[in-house]
């Protein structure tokens, strides 16, 4: 297995984890978590060439600058069922906001103020320190239209078989 | 696969992703043997980590008129020839601009 295959086969294996916490006994937060892990791991794989056994990609963001990428891929824009006018761009921009957003959920970048899904931290209004499984994570609902379209393509990314 | 075989694909590449996203400016080729290299000028693009490039890489795709892999980064245009290159890329007196 290459770099490449070993980071896509563990975005899937996280997304099927992810799967199994839609339980509203579980905690959101969880789910949030592997949310931000799979859509690392999965710009990874990509980040890896084809076949390439020497070298682990290095950059931990970059689900945005991936997603921006696919904007112009042939390959993917059909393997995705659209066609060649504006729809996939379109449907790719509705979604950057979010990607930012899931990328700011790493504990690297979010820092000690913002609220990230795996550590505690103290809440700037409240200067209560909190725990991620109390915390909402507004703008992340899953009955969001952004949060559907978003969960809608790692879906259909996933079983690419690159 | 010949040399201009890949920069025909380059080519239309380029000019596909430039078609499909008004912010892409200007497209610098990297020319090689096996695979497309290329790095796109993006108005709005997160900075680079580290000053350095880690491309995204795409297999080949031949029924789309893509017979070898390619090899595409983004950058912002204060970035061009500041941001480090893949080694296998070699350096940026090499590229092409091709859109």
């Amino acid at each position: 297995m290459n770099w490449r295959e070993a980071f896509l086969r563990q975005a899937r294996s996280e997304n099927s984890v992810r799967n199994r916490l839609n339980d509203p006994q579980i905690e959101y937060s969880h789910r949030l978590h592997y949310l931000q892990m799979d859509t690392e791991k999965l710009a990874k794989g990509y980040r890896a060439p084809p076949n390439d056994y020497d070298h682990s990609p290095q950059v931990h963001t970059g689900f945005v600058r991936f997603l921006q990428t696919l904007k112009g891929n042939i390959s993917i824009r059909g393997i995705l069922r659209y066609g060649p006018g504006p729809g996939f761009n379109l449907f790719i921009d509705s979604l950057l906001d979010l990607a930012t957003k899931i990328e700011q959920l790493a504990p690297s970048a979010a820092g000690l103020t913002k609220p990230n899904p795996e550590y505690p931290l103290r809440d700037i209004g409240t200067g209560e320190i909190r725990a991620p499984v109390d915390y909402d994570f507004p703008g992340f609902s899953p009955r969001e239209l952004s949060m559907i379209r978003m969960e809608a393509l790692i879906r259909q990314l996933l079983p690419i078989q690159n | 696969m010949a040399k201009d075989d890949v920069e025909k694909q380059a080519k239309y590449l380029a000019a596909e992703n430039k078609k499909n996203d008004p912010d892409i400016g200007k497209v610098y080729w990297f020319p090689d043997e096996t695979e497309v290299r290329l790095v796109e000028v993006h108005s709005n693009v997160p900075v680079s980590p580290d000053g350095e490039i880690e491309p995204f890489y795409f297999r080949s795709d031949p029924i789309h008129d893509l017979p070898v892999p390619s090899g595409i980064a983004l950058i912002r245009p204060e970035e061009v020839r500041r941001v480090r290159l893949p080694a296998k890329w070699g350096n940026w007196d090499l590229a092409k601009e091709i859109g």
